[in-house]
């Protein structure tokens, strides 16, 4: 077949996406779209892959509130993991079986045995599951990154314990194995490494920057949880930075690049700082067709740029 | 009050597309404006009690504001906006012939049906949603009488914007109406046995509302403000506390019965 156009489709690992935009985890929720929505939103779903908010083996009912506010440029949050548990989560699965594009499940906890749970119990279930009863999950999203839990402890700082949630998880699953890094390091770098050599097969980068907002009346906390997690626009240009790094250092690994992505063209500066694949996270919360604008404005600059493919535009600007 | 007895605040119609919609008019209050959007296909959905969220213009802002529906008839919709911050100041200062993006309605309504006797009990920007409460109960045959309070004479200039025949309003300043809070007119009314309460207000304001309900043996429902980021289920960003854990405001709410939140 003569190709029309650029190809959009990638390879994301195993997983063939048929173009690189992902919904970036706990910012976009399938249910809650197609309940709005007129059409048939399966159907019509935008992303190549749904990566749904994360789950954690145990309910959590998360932060007290207040836990969102704008900032300039971007926005603040703490959720703090508000999730059913995995058996609950289980239980919804059969809502999702008509999607046709790949699950991506986003995996929380506090330690390496918790992430294993939580994968175990979702393995035990799809390998009895009836056939119709769930969507075709694919892989696994490592959250250590996560800046809202009350630990205060985010997994991901500390290479060794990143290492231990992978190769806990590596134990538990064949399937795809992401691991959601932390930008509140030094070296992103470091971690990238521990997750690889535990056995992850991709990185995904980065989650959300641990930051603080003021009443500015009262000048105390304005969250519930005192801080929070900065995104948006306001981050991308780190974000850009630390996905060049990692594309740098692991050249062979597949990368989920996010931070900030409003349009088309921020998607497609995250391809050419070397991601194989784009979340797109705060945008959802900004307009309901804000997928499908942010896909049809990358396939349009992939044209105007003669792009014959995503892969050709990988890494533009990491070579001299 | 049983689930049996009173209606539930779900399963209405909610709708998320983006509206391009024209101002056709604005009226201002002091701080406040009660902006008119040409916005047919909110409307035709519409129901009392539900919000759209608006996008400010300008590019200036990340989120859409959350904002109760004032009004909506034909293919207008009418929101009541406060200038309390950089986004919302924005809004109310749209003028005729400007445009504006809104998504919705979102969220759940104010069940009405079978209601003979109304009470609506409004705090601040909070009184918004129970003009279009009020214009729907009345339609449908019900007396409404309506209580408002106000902190000071700035914030009840808002009060100009309603048209409800049997209004109330009470300023804590003592400035315009009674002085005090509508707590202060609530002691004052011979509210009939059977009336529905309809509540939508700052927390605290619910609170008490809540409470004089109870001792009164009333029943009723509450429209509950809250910081939003997408308005649209996604986010968990603007949960409150329920008598079945945290529950998310725009998608559950904001309407709910007045028994089952702790606000």
């Amino acid at each position: 077949m003569i190709s029309d156009g650029p190809q959009h489709s990638v390879s994301l690992g195993p997983i063939l996406l048929d173009h690189p935009l992902v919904d970036a985890s706990g910012t976009f929720d399938l249910l809650e779209y197609s309940r709005r929505y007129d059409g048939d939103y399966f159907a019509d779903f935008p992303y190549a892959a749904y990566v749904p908010k994360t789950v954690t083996a145990d309910a959590r009912t998360g932060n007290p509130a207040p836990r969102v506010t704008e900032t300039p440029s971007g926005m603040i949050n703490a959720i703090g993991l508000e999730n059913p548990g995995i058996h609950a989560w289980i239980d919804q699965l059969p809502e999702w079986a008509s999607l046709r594009q790949p699950v991506i499940v986003s995996v929380g906890g506090n330690e390496p045995e918790q992430y294993a749970a939580v994968i175990a119990a979702l393995e035990a279930h799809l390998a009895a599951a009836a056939a119709g009863t769930a969507p075709r999950i694919e892989g696994y999203e490592l959250n250590v990154s996560c800046p809202n839990v009350s630990s205060g402890l985010q997994i991901g700082a500390d290479p060794s314990a990143t290492a231990e949630v992978v190769a806990a998880c590596r134990e538990a699953t064949d399937r795809f194995l992401l691991a959601k890094l932390t930008p509140n390091v030094r070296d992103v770098t470091e971690a990238g490494a521990a997750a690889l050599g535990a056995g992850a097969d991709g990185l995904s980068l980065v989650n959300t920057f641990k930051a603080m907002v003021l009443d500015r009346q009262t000048l105390k906390p304005f969250l519930g949880n005192r801080t929070g997690g900065l995104c948006g626009p306001a981050i991308k240009p780190i974000a850009l930075r630390m996905v060049a790094e990692v594309a740098q250092a692991f050249p062979d690994t597949p990368i989920v690049g996010m931070g900030g992505v409003m349009t088309g063209l921020d998607a497609l500066e995250f391809i050419a700082c070397g991601a194989t694949a784009v979340a797109v996270g705060a945008a959802n919360f900004t307009a309901f067709e804000a997928p499908s604008r942010i896909l049809q404005e990358l396939r349009d600059e992939l044209e105007a740029r003669g792009f014959a493919s995503v892969a050709e535009a990988r890494g533009m600007a990491l070579r001299a | 009050m049983s689930d049996a007895d009173a209606q539930t605040c779900g399963d209405h119609s909610q709708w998320a597309e983006t509206s391009h919609c024209r101002v056709a008019g604005v009226r201002h209050f002091g701080a406040f404006a009660a902006v008119e959007l040409i916005a047919p296909r909110v409307a035709r959905r519409a129901a009392p009690g539900q919000f759209v969220m608006v996008t400010v213009p300008g590019g200036g802002f990340l989120l859409r504001r959350p904002i109760s529906l004032f009004a909506a008839h034909g293919d207008r919709i009418g929101l009541l906006v406060e200038a309390r911050g950089g986004g919302s100041e924005q809004l109310t200062q749209l003028d005729v012939g400007d445009n504006v993006d809104v998504a919705g309605p979102l969220g759940s309504a104010f069940p009405t049906e079978g209601v003979t006797n109304a009470l609506l009990v409004g705090g601040g920007i909070g009184c918004a949603p129970l003009q279009y409460l009020a214009d729907q109960l009345a339609a449908e045959g019900a007396q409404v009488t309506a209580a408002f309070g106000f902190r000071d004479f700035r914030s009840a200039r808002a009060a100009g914007a309603f048209s409800i025949d049997r209004l109330w309003v009470a300023t804590e300043d003592g400035s315009v109406g009674k002085a005090g809070t509508v707590l202060h007119i609530l002691a004052s009314l011979d509210v009939a046995p059977g009336t529905t309460i309809y509540a939508c207000g700052p927390n605290p304001m619910v609170a008490a509302v809540q409470r004089w309900t109870f001792a009164e043996g009333l029943r009723g429902y509450v429209s509950l403000e809250a910081h939003m980021a997408c308005g649209t289920g996604s986010c968990h960003g603007c949960v409150v506390d329920t008598a079945r854990g945290k529950v998310r405001v725009c998608s559950e709410g904001p309407v709910f019965r007045l028994d089952e939140v702790t606000p």
